[in-house]
């Protein structure tokens, strides 16, 4: 609940603060917990945020989901230091509200790319094509299982997923197609995940109506009923995007020779 | 000419734009004289009020329910609910209990066997015999 608490949070403070105060906030703001990158919003290498995380590894041309950090941080002390603005929060119920206050294993990820993406020129010079022609679904793993997924989908994972709760933003990164109508990119055996965006929002939890399973032994009258009533978390895909050569470009990335082994874009035939 | 149903323009997409948690109000019924509402009374004072504000957007409702045993009843946003009875439980299971009905849909509970549902109109198109290449036999 950590997004709804913060934007709740980040509400009260917009509402009491003057609108110039926090240039843009509550997308960004929902952005930054949930290491959902938009690439309007990101912003050139920023050091402060990911040298804390991960010093050592040289992250990708655009580490997106980092990058929105520092601004939005300060953006949230600038209200609370200004003498004018009244703690509306009663000392009990904490909000989180920079990065240090959410708990380690709830932080997102930072990227751990050590060169930046290398896209074949053949690739490159049929992206537009793919991009251009919408709907798009993807071919997304989640434990080395496939999920055919296109936006507004509902999908219950077959498992329960721990430690998430209702209105968390997972990201997918692992991808094995991408495609549109006519134009498939497929992975070799994955799709990079600096090429394509999905979020998925999860919804809550779902259960199966109760199975009773008889087990029998011969010559015998006692049945055993072994009782099963599983959970499952339920999820709700945000968005599929694959990202133009353009923002490629922008992020740093480079066009390198055709080879063999390179994802290509299949047209159907 | 026959009546015709309102038909519905658009399918609601619950977390694709905006999420409302489908859980809106959840009542707690205690007995004060009961045993089977020990746990019950104990869990209305020391976790309830945690639990509500942790989660301002579902409306608490507590109200005695004399000589009966204790449960709770969770409405939701498709207008069903969903009534658990929590006789005998203590305070940490009656969290769990509170924990579910907060999570769930309100729906009734299906055995799916896919795990992937779709409004959306399939991305490759259908197959058509007309179209395409002809492939040699």
């Amino acid at each position: 609940m950590f997004s709804r608490s913060a934007l709740r949070s980040l509400a009260q403070d917009l509402r009491l603060t003057t609108p110039s105060a926090i240039p843009s906030a509550p997308l960004p703001q929902r952005v930054f917990l949930h290491q959902a990158a938009s690439l309007r919003n990101a912003q050139p290498q920023s050091s402060t945020q990911s040298s804390s995380l991960n010093p050592d590894t040289p992250l990708s041309a655009t580490p997106q989901a980092q990058d929105t950090q520092p601004e939005i941080q300060q953006g949230f002390k600038a209200p609370s230091g200004n003498p004018t603005t009244t703690p509306n929060t009663p000392a009990d119920t904490f909000i989180p509200q920079t990065r240090n206050h959410i708990p380690i294993e709830k932080q997102p990820v930072p990227p751990t790319f050590d060169s930046p993406l290398k896209v074949t020129q053949s690739l490159m010079s049929r992206l537009p094509h793919l991009v251009g022609q919408t709907p798009h679904y993807i071919v997304a793993e989640l434990h080395a299982r496939p999920y055919l997924l296109t936006e507004g989908d509902h999908l219950r994972l077959p498992f329960l997923m721990p430690k998430v709760k209702p209105g968390d933003v997972l990201r997918f990164n692992r991808a094995t197609a991408l495609g549109s109508r006519d134009f498939t990119l497929k992975g070799t055996p994955h799709v990079d995940e600096r090429l394509f965006e999905c979020r998925v929002r999860v919804t809550g939890v779902e259960s199966e109506p109760l199975r009773i399973k008889e087990k029998t032994k011969r010559r015998q009258r006692h049945v055993k009923k072994a009782l099963s009533k599983h959970r499952y978390t339920v999820m709700r895909v945000m968005d599929v995007k694959v990202k133009t050569p353009d923002e490629l470009l922008q992020e740093g990335t480079q066009v390198v020779e055709d080879a063999e082994d390179s994802p290509e874009i299949e047209t159907r035939a | 000419m026959p009546v015709q149903a309102l038909r519905t323009v658009t399918a609601a997409r619950n977390g694709v734009g905006a999420f409302i948690l489908q859980c809106k109000r959840l009542d707690f019924h205690y007995c004060d004289w009961a045993g089977s509402s020990r746990g019950m009374n104990e869990f209305l004072r020391q976790n309830l009020p945690a639990f509500a504000r942790e989660h301002p957007q579902i409306e608490i409702r507590v109200a005695p329910r004399p000589r009966k045993h204790p449960i709770i009843r969770g409405h939701f946003v498709n207008g069903k609910d969903k009534t658990i009875c929590v006789r005998n439980l203590e305070p940490s299971d009656i969290l769990k209990q509170t924990l579910l009905l907060k999570d769930a849909s309100g729906e009734k509970l299906k055995r799916t066997k896919k795990p992937v549902t779709s409004t959306n109109d399939s991305v490759r198109g259908i197959w058509s015999p007309y179209h395409g290449d002809l492939r040699g036999v």
